[in-house]
């Protein structure tokens, strides 16, 4: 009787012995991450003109964008100026739209817009201040003069960039 | 607070970012003699992303030839790819970006489709 009692005990203790902890291990390093918040949609608010802005019936697409180290990258934003896939078109379209810092971790961030350069369609952003920015960027389309875009599916990039400096 | 949102978007909560680590690599001489290399690391966390393509520019965008296995990258959703970048000696000293571009599959359907491209600087 008193063995198995002696064997179970020395068991119990070993498989105490085997108890071991795991470690969770991060770095945190200078590194700018581009996510997409939210995907834009064409609105269509006339027969020419297409509108990502809320107010035509659009969705602005968002795009985030996470700073570890302050003044270490540029943001630059380009709206687009052709569609990556629309029907057949037969006559040119007129390409405006811009982009925002909307949302802000830092309230020092709102610089990023006073101090932005804007050049053909891409707008540059100097990430100066350590943070997350929510940039909204609005793309507007008019085909040919006051003429109606053929029905179909529209659809076209925005590109989002991070260039180290 | 500023460093909670930073450590809650590194470690997660998000589904559709893109990563391109280090911020400044450096280039360091190969096992080939006459070539340089750097490893680059991506992350890919965007869903409807599965291919990046990797390019080497010179300070003025021009492309600096290089080689890397493979330079499209297949990255599954949430999955870690590390990248050994290899250039001559010879375009060492003009090659300045090392940058990841997200392929967007003409399958993709959005109407409005966000391309995401992350350049790291060479360290000099």
């Amino acid at each position: 009787m008193k063995q198995p009692l002696i064997l179970l005990t020395a068991l119990m203790a070993c498989a105490g012995a085997y108890a071991n902890t795991t470690s969770i291990n991060g770095t945190v390093e200078s590194k700018c991450i581009i996510t997409t918040d939210t995907n834009g949609v064409y609105g269509n608010p006339s027969g020419e003109a297409l509108s990502t802005k809320p107010t035509d019936g659009g969705v602005t697409p968002i795009v985030r964008y996470d700073i570890v180290t302050a003044d270490a990258y540029v943001a630059k934003i380009t709206y687009p100026d052709s569609f990556s896939s629309s029907p057949s078109l037969t006559d040119t379209v007129t390409w405006t739209g811009g982009t925002e810092a909307g949302q802000m971790s830092d309230s020092t961030m709102s610089a990023f817009n006073t101090s932005k350069v804007e050049y053909n369609n891409t707008t540059e952003f100097d990430l100066s201040v350590a943070g997350s920015v929510w940039f909204e960027v609005t793309s507007e389309a008019e085909y040919g003069y006051e003429k109606a875009f053929p029905a179909g599916n529209y659809s076209a990039v925005v590109t989002a960039e991070c260039i180290a400096q | 607070m500023r460093l909670i949102i930073i450590l809650l978007a590194t470690i997660g909560g998000y589904v559709n970012a893109h990563q391109w680590t280090p911020t400044h690599p450096e280039m360091r001489p190969s096992h080939i003699q006459g070539l340089y290399t750097t490893e680059m690391h991506l992350f890919n966390s965007r869903k409807e992303i599965s291919y990046y393509s990797i390019r080497v520019f010179d300070k003025d965008w021009d492309v600096v030839p290089f080689a890397a296995a493979p330079s499209l990258v297949r990255a599954n959703y949430l999955s870690h790819h590390y990248s050994d970048i290899y250039i001559k000696k010879s375009d060492l000293k003009r090659a300045h970006y090392i940058c990841s571009k997200s392929k967007i599959l003409s399958t993709v359907k959005d109407p409005s489709i966000i391309a995401s491209r992350i350049c790291s600087k060479i360290k000099k």
